[in-house]
């Protein structure tokens, strides 16, 4: 990845702390006092920047690194926040302490305060409550994604409780900053404004519980590359009535004529009902998004698929032969699960460059280092990682443990939680 | 980052709770210097203590310096610098939508007390 564009996020924070810290910087006060006022701030500073890095937009998204990239800051910021915005009260109350125990107490008592203070302590526990339910993995996803977006709110009432302080000057293009990437993310985002309509054309179902999806465009067809995903949304078509919730797939088909395939497997609800779907189903796909298999180096090449993980790779594979030499390890639990095996040796036959390898692995946990103790050449190669969170995790310890360095170890997660 | 949040969140109600039992528990180690004293002051007394830095108002009778307290007083400076320097009981007791302020409010503020204002003979 470029210099700049690895520094973009950093040095957007950076700013975004830094920024309302110098317009604010305390003079004469205590060493407390000031020190709770420089947290605010940089609090502050912070939640609008993760505001700002949770809108799913691809020019954005390009720019910072992609939208996985942008969502691990988006939490880091997020938590970051919290902990300064926790600091905050605590610290101006110790300004009085231990001498006016009483002064100390009043400074956060929410007992008979009015509405500037009654707007921070809202707000921290706003967050307090929302970050709760973002760490609670058991709730669904469409319940737990307007939940989370329920933080907005007190993003909302933390820089309202600035402005009945009396602070409006640079906290009133805060708040409408921050009202503008909220307002932006649901409409454009939640409620698929910046997504195209797209119609099913077909549904096969290629292994158990997963099924690939033929997308035609009914307007401008997206600029997609293989190794991307987007973010798709299906509603009601015959005998179907989709949830009408933004998922993210990979393609696993880039079409001439603008249409593309997905991979869906059943993971939860909304994906599980999308397993019976049939042609004539609308849909609205966002993106494309992602820069997996993108800028690869003229090297030899390890590619390492688990299940539905697969897709990135079949994308690439379906259009044309590999330019290096590339092997493929393809690791499903059984034969059933095996989306796409078939197609996969007979591109693999038809291409003197590409070596699949396909590895059934049981229920068990494969044995990683074993797998790669096959690999001839493993030193020199880029790796490219897609599958399951753990999977990609095991491996990449396994690679750094056999001296790969990195940057040449890439991966993406398409986890949005 | 699930465990940060846990323990973050802990650590506050922990300190929020130590300053609520400090308040009840523990008696305020400075009294208030002017109940000793029992100064008498008079308008151009307090006249001359009107700057955010130097503070006094006086309210019921009473005459308190506010200075320390004014930074972490929660409404806006501009609402409560104008009463530096002069008898305050009606903003005291007509704030924001004109109600007085609470009993909690009265005990805080009478840390700050110094003394009495004296009655103006004509």
């Amino acid at each position: 990845m470029p210099l700049l564009r690895t520094l973009s996020i950093p040095l957007l924070l950076l700013a975004a702390t830094l920024g309302p810290i110098y317009w604010a910087l305390p003079e004469g006060l205590s060493l407390s006092r000031s020190l709770g006022i420089v947290l605010g701030w940089a609090g502050c500073g912070l939640l609008l920047a993760s505001l700002l890095l949770m809108l799913r937009e691809t020019r954005l998204a390009r720019a910072l690194g992609g939208l996985e990239r942008m969502y691990r800051w988006h939490h880091w910021a997020g938590m970051a926040a919290y902990v300064l915005l926790l600091a905050h009260p605590l610290l101006l109350a110790a300004d009085g302490w231990p001498d006016q125990r009483l002064l100390a107490w009043q400074t956060i008592s929410p007992v008979g305060q009015g509405w500037p203070v009654w707007s921070g302590w809202l707000s921290l526990v706003l967050l307090m409550l929302g970050l709760a339910v973002t760490f609670e993995h058991r709730i669904p996803y469409r319940t737990w994604r307007w939940l989370h977006l329920g933080l907005g709110l007190a993003v909302l009432s933390g820089l309202l409780h600035l402005v009945l302080l009396g602070i409006d000057e640079p906290v009133l293009l805060i708040l409408g900053l921050a009202a503008f990437f909220l307002g932006w993310r649901i409409v454009r985002d939640d409620f698929g404004l910046a997504a195209r309509p797209f119609i099913v054309q077909a549904a096969t179902p290629v292994a158990d519980a997963m099924v690939e999806i033929l997308l035609k465009p009914l307007s401008n067809a997206l600029a997609v590359t293989p190794g991307q995903f987007v973010l798709v949304a299906f509603f009601d078509g015959p005998g179907f009535r989709g949830c009408g919730e933004f998922h993210p797939f990979t393609v696993s088909a880039v079409c001439a004529d603008g249409s593309i395939r997905v991979g869906v497997k059943a993971l939860g609800d909304c994906t599980r009902k999308i397993q019976s779907i049939g042609p004539g189903v609308m849909a609205r796909v966002h993106g494309a998004f992602g820069s997996f298999l993108a800028d690869r180096p003229a090297a030899p090449q390890l590619w390492v698929a688990g299940g539905i993980g697969i897709t990135p790779f079949l994308a690439q594979l379906r259009a044309g032969p590999v330019k290096q030499l590339t092997l493929l390890l393809y690791l499903y639990r059984n034969k059933a699960e095996a989306a796409f095996l078939s197609e996969l040796e007979t591109l693999a036959a038809n291409d003197p460059d590409l070596s699949l390898k396909p590895v059934a692995t049981g229920n068990t946990v494969p044995d990683l280092n074993a797998l790669l103790a096959d690999v001839p050449g493993l030193a020199q190669e880029a790796c490219y990682l897609c599958g399951p969170p753990g999977m990609v995790a095991g491996l990449r310890k396994a690679l750094h443990d056999r001296g790969i360095p990195s940057h040449r170890i890439h991966f993406e997660n398409f986890d949005f939680r | 980052m699930r465990r940060l949040y846990l323990f973050t969140t802990g650590i506050f109600w922990l300190f929020v709770a130590a300053f609520w039992a400090a308040s009840l528990w523990l008696p305020p180690t400075v009294q208030p210097q002017a109940i000793a004293a029992e100064k008498v002051y008079s308008t151009a007394d307090l006249a001359r203590h009107a700057t955010p830095d130097n503070c006094w108002m006086a309210i019921r009778g009473n005459v308190y310096d506010v200075s320390t307290y004014l930074p972490d007083h929660p409404s806006r400076p501009e609402l409560v610098l104008p009463w530096c320097g002069r008898e305050a009981t009606e903003a005291y007791d007509t704030k924001s939508k004109g109600r007085p302020h609470k009993a909690t409010t009265d005990d805080l503020l009478a840390t700050f007390r110094i003394g009495r204002l004296a009655v103006d003979t004509p």
